[in-house]
């Protein structure tokens, strides 16, 4: 064989376990969502009904608004923060820098269901320690869960929290990455600290902070557990994202052909959203 | 004898008695039962099913039960979609909502042909019911009940006792008001420390409001004969606006329940911040087994004029065979035996179920009259004279959603309780293509 090709041989083994693991189950939804499910199995070939009924739904486009306020929300707060977080652990001392990291890292290994239950119980009634600490500071009981707009506000906070440990590690190991030579430099040119950070090492940290806004906006994009959990998608609809509304439309209503073009519409819609990340990285290169 | 022929002699004498033992091997059937109870769980029904599964397996070392847990609002659809690909467990705990669904599926095999053509008149006679006829179709009978749940109010007897309120009082809405007034508890800053009556509105977890059983109570149904939602007649309009009232004017449930679940509302209740609630006879053993027998009770619900007491939304869980299942006569013999006599008794005795014999009913007659045993009575009582079951001729999956967040819309967003219902009907409709 010729030797361009010699690499094909170490790739076909990933690449068949790939396709069996990943890429079977989005053939095998494609196909499915070609057809008119019952009680679980395709019946007669329904072209792209599916697909149409789903355009045709009139609560879709107000739950893929919310989608994008959430996920837009999200991944920025979390970067801004993880960033801010990145720097300053990367100047403490060694040992106190490693106490934080630590303490940054906990509600990422936390399983989600779990910390969504325990920001649940604190803002869920009266008697939580949100209402508590309303109360003593004067205030008003809190009933975050109540209001549409608090509570797309508190999902938010659930998922910045949850996700920030993961961004500080991978912007932190970019942070540790840039030469202290550089910093140094522009020091002795008279640059000030805005001047290092945005000339230098929010350039430098461009892979990083890509790979970072990338698994963000998927994972936010993509969860279930933390609306299910935290909101039920309540009030009303006012925290209902895309997620949900599969999840729903497959385990409440049944729907699942209306349930599997949706989740294979949002594959592609993150399959571009990925696309659309890495060519805006590069054209700024 | 050489080393070489002794090993042969060896490995072949090991061999001719591992075949020979292969098949007592082989003999040992596995049945997979997907379930919501987790057998090695502490409450009084998930205790209850390990004792029958270690009973069964002790009679029938032939057999071995597998269980696997999934969550309560989701076994059913999963399992679905499990038999289209094929894959489904042996036995399968229906809900109410899907049951319909899984029937019509061919999912679940007739029960007759397993074990029910070997029972007597007398046996049959001992199951007869509302939920008996629930699973019979066509002559065919595709899943037994367990687990029969009926949904009304529960109690704390020690709050009604401080409040001076004879539960036999509550006889009609009004009277239900008066008690939830008398039952809401106000700090001296006049924070609400008890409130008279509390359901949760989540869409996760959802259990049938209120209003369902008032508006039943009318005659006019909350579906139509072809499937389509029925919630924004006159007496849903005026069901809705009762319950949401009660947050909204009468002050004697918690606004904070427009987010909350169903299990919010167990542990609001256990904890002592409701006097009433909206509860399941299921759920009576594990708040008892928590908070003493003496402090949980069970009524049925007011009625009208007219009506004496308005009928409770009965669920549970349909147990049967998938249809696919290997091992259909094993799988069948467990179920024969969870739901027989000895199971059943089991289930009231130890996981504080509703009995689902008559014989389980009389021969258990002073175990009922014990105190704190009477919401056995009542839910027997309820089921045979006050309970709906919902239909299963169509799909009515996510109707107690749909009511649910015409709930939140009308409690948080201010929406005008008949365009809410509005709404509620013409979601569910749109969702089942209706």
């Amino acid at each position: 064989m010729h030797s361009k090709y010699a690499g094909i041989h170490y790739i076909v083994p990933a690449f068949a376990l790939l396709t069996l693991v990943l890429f079977s189950p989005v053939f095998y939804g494609v196909w499915f969502s070609l057809f008119r499910i019952q009680y679980g199995s395709p019946t007669d070939f329904a072209g792209l009904d599916n697909f149409r009924d789903l355009l045709s739904d009139p609560t879709l486009p107000a739950t893929l608004h919310r989608s994008a306020i959430f996920t837009a929300a999200a991944v920025s707060i979390t970067i801004a923060l993880s960033l801010a977080l990145a720097i300053w652990i990367h100047r403490l001392g060694e040992r106190r820098g490693f106490l934080v990291q630590i303490i940054v890292i906990v509600p990422w290994i936390i399983s989600t269901v779990v910390a969504t239950l325990l920001f649940r119980w604190v803002f869920v009634n009266d008697i939580g320690l949100a209402g508590s600490i309303a109360r003593m500071a004067g205030l008003d009981d809190i009933q975050m869960l109540n209001n549409p707009h608090s509570a797309m506000a508190l999902l938010v906070a659930v998922s910045v929290w949850k996700r920030i440990g993961y961004a500080v590690i991978i912007l932190l190991a970019g942070v540790k990455g840039i030469p202290d030579d550089y910093e140094e430099a522009a020091l002795i040119d008279g640059a000030t600290p805005f001047q290092i950070f945005r000339r230098i090492t929010l350039p430098l940290l461009k892979t990083p902070l890509l790979l970072v806004a990338i698994v963000l906006t998927l994972s936010n994009l993509n969860t279930v557990e933390t609306p299910l959990v935290l909101t039920g998608g309540g009030p009303g609809d006012a925290t209902r994202i895309l997620p949900m509304d599969v999840f729903d439309r497959a385990f409440i209503t049944y729907d699942l052909g209306s349930a599997t073009a949706l989740a294979l519409a949002m594959f592609f819609g993150n399959v571009l959203l990925v696309l659309a990340y890495v060519r805006l990285a590069k054209w700024k290169t | 004898m050489r080393p070489f022929v002794r090993a042969s002699l060896a490995v072949a004498v090991l061999s001719l008695g591992i075949s020979m033992s292969l098949p007592a091997f082989a003999q040992k059937a596995t049945v997979r039962m997907w379930t919501f109870l987790n057998p090695s769980g502490t409450t009084p029904r998930e205790v209850t099913l390990a004792k029958i599964i270690s009973d069964f397996q002790a009679a029938n070392p032939d057999i071995e039960i597998v269980t696997e847990t999934h969550a309560f609002d989701q076994l059913t659809p999963k399992f679905l979609a499990a038999h289209g690909t094929g894959k489904a467990p042996d036995i399968i705990w229906a809900a109410t909502d899907f049951l319909g669904d899984a029937i019509a599926s061919g999912s679940l095999a007739d029960l007759n042909e397993l074990f029910i053509n070997k029972w007597t008149p007398e046996q049959i006679a001992d199951r007869k019911g509302p939920y008996w006829d629930l699973t019979l179709r066509n002559g065919k009978q595709y899943a037994l009940f367990t687990s029969r749940n009926y949904i009304s109010l529960l109690y704390r007897p020690d709050f009604f006792k401080q409040a001076g309120v004879d539960p036999d009082s509550i006889k009609t809405w009004d009277d239900f008001v008066k008690a939830a007034k008398a039952l809401t508890v106000t700090d001296t800053s006049g924070q609400v420390v008890r409130y008279g009556f509390a359901q949760g509105y989540s869409e996760h977890q959802a259990d049938p409001l209120l209003m369902i059983p008032m508006a039943l109570a009318n005659g006019d149904g909350i579906f139509k004969l072809d499937g389509r939602a029925n919630f924004a007649h006159p007496a849903g309009v005026a069901a809705m606006k009762f319950q949401t009232d009660l947050i909204k004017e009468h002050k004697v449930s918690p606004p904070q329940a427009a987010a909350w679940t169903v299990d919010d509302v167990y542990e609001q209740f256990a904890s002592g911040r409701a006097a009433m609630i909206l509860g399941a006879s299921v759920r009576v053993s594990t708040l008892q087994s928590k908070l003493g027998d003496d402090k949980v009770g069970m009524m049925l619900w007011p009625g009208s004029g007219e009506v004496e007491h308005a009928p409770a939304v009965m669920a549970g869980w349909a147990v049967g065979v998938w249809s696919g299942s290997k091992v259909k006569a094993q799988a069948g013999k467990f179920v024969e035996y969870m739901l027989g006599p000895i199971g059943d008794k089991m289930w009231v005795e130890k996981g504080g179920q509703s009995p689902g014999l008559l014989s389980t009913l009389a021969s258990l007659g002073d175990f009922i009259k014990q105190p704190g045993k009477d919401y056995l009575r009542v839910a027997a009582e309820g089921s045979a004279k006050f309970g709906w079951l919902a239909p299963i001729d169509f799909s009515a999956g996510g109707y107690r959603q749909a009511l649910n967040k015409a709930g939140q819309r009308i409690l948080v967003n201010g929406e005008d309780v008949k365009a809410s219902l509005e709404r509620a009907e013409s979601d569910f409709n749109r969702q089942h293509k209706r």
